[in-house]
């Protein structure tokens, strides 16, 4: 199955919110039949502009990243899905390569 | 008046100069068997040129002469080329030179076969040759084949065996809770700074 990402950008919420909202978006991935692999979180913080969804503007928001296999004929019914669900700003299905050696000779981080 | 012109020249001067009312048009031999004799020819009589009998004499005379030699010649040049055929065809030698070349064409033929047989003998060294290799080739190939399948099927198996490594680390609907505890308790920050000197700093604000 191919990889995917999931950049999630979640409403600025007080935390038991924003980890019911987790659990159910890793849920929905789930029914759908996904391997989700990873969870992380990349904080809450400024948005780069002033995003409007479900009629409310946001200016702060959490970041997270959601690694998952899944079927690629799920994704346009999850994105629906995720753009449908109040508590969700943005959210971006990315494909995920496999990394390939590079030859770059800068400081390996 | 005009000068003597004969011809061609004579109907183009007739074309230029019509004497009738109507131009008529020069061409040669326009008239037909039954068309009427000419008016200025009515009463022409042909009259062969005046032969001088000293001379038809003389003439005659050396005419049966040259003819005689003439015919002679050819009789005998015709002759000399019968006798030859005959000669070549049933001759005196006709049989020996007959028996020289039946020979000279058997050993023609013996060395013909000779080589014919000589070049069969290379050539079949050559084709088992080139079979010989063919077959190793063929055996080479498939020998790579199966060395690429299996190399294939290990690494495939080594990407399963990592896979299986890392599952052990996914997230399951029991996981789930406990996961999302982690990563909310744990925000991961990729934005890092780097300079000239290649110094890399990895502690940035995080707003």
């Amino acid at each position: 199955m191919p990889r995917y990402e999931l950049a999630l950008i979640l409403k600025a919420m007080q935390r038991p919110e924003t980890a019911a909202a987790l659990r159910r978006t890793v849920e929905t991935l789930m029914e759908r039949g996904a391997v989700v692999r990873e969870l992380e979180n990349l904080g809450e913080r400024l948005l780069p502009y002033k995003i409007t969804k479900h009629c409310e503007r946001h200016k702060r928001g959490t970041y997270f990243l959601v690694d998952f296999y899944a079927a690629p004929d799920v994704l346009p019914g999850l994105l629906n899905h995720l753009h449908r669900d109040v508590d969700v700003v943005r959210p971006t299905v990315l494909k995920k390569d496999a990394q390939t050696p590079s030859q770059c000779c800068g400081p390996q981080l | 008046m005009f000068p003597v012109v004969g011809g061609r020249s004579a109907r183009v001067a007739r074309l230029l100069a019509p004497r009738s009312a109507v131009l008529v048009a020069a061409v040669r031999g326009r008239k037909s068997r039954s068309d009427p004799v000419a008016k200025s020819k009515e009463g022409r009589i042909k009259v062969p040129p005046p032969v001088d009998p000293v001379e038809m004499v003389v003439l005659k005379e050396r005419y049966t002469e040259y003819q005689l030699i003439m015919r002679a010649l050819r009789l005998e040049f015709k002759e000399g080329v019968i006798r030859k055929k005959y000669e070549q065809e049933t001759g005196s030698r006709a049989e020996e030179r007959a028996r020289q070349e039946e020979g000279e064409h058997r050993a023609l033929m013996e060395w013909n076969n000779q080589e014919n047989l000589r070049i069969l003998k290379l050539r079949m060294i050559r084709v088992q040759k080139e079979k010989e290799e063919a077959e190793q080739k063929k055996l080479e190939a498939i020998m790579k084949r199966e060395e690429e399948q299996q190399q294939f099927m290990k690494e495939k198996e080594k990407e399963i065996l990592q896979l299986q490594e890392e599952a052990k680390n996914f997230i399951t609907p029991e996981n789930l809770d406990q996961r999302i505890e982690e990563a909310l308790d744990n925000p991961k920050n990729y934005n890092f700074a780097i300079d000239k000197e290649g110094r890399v700093i990895k502690q940035t604000v995080l707003q």
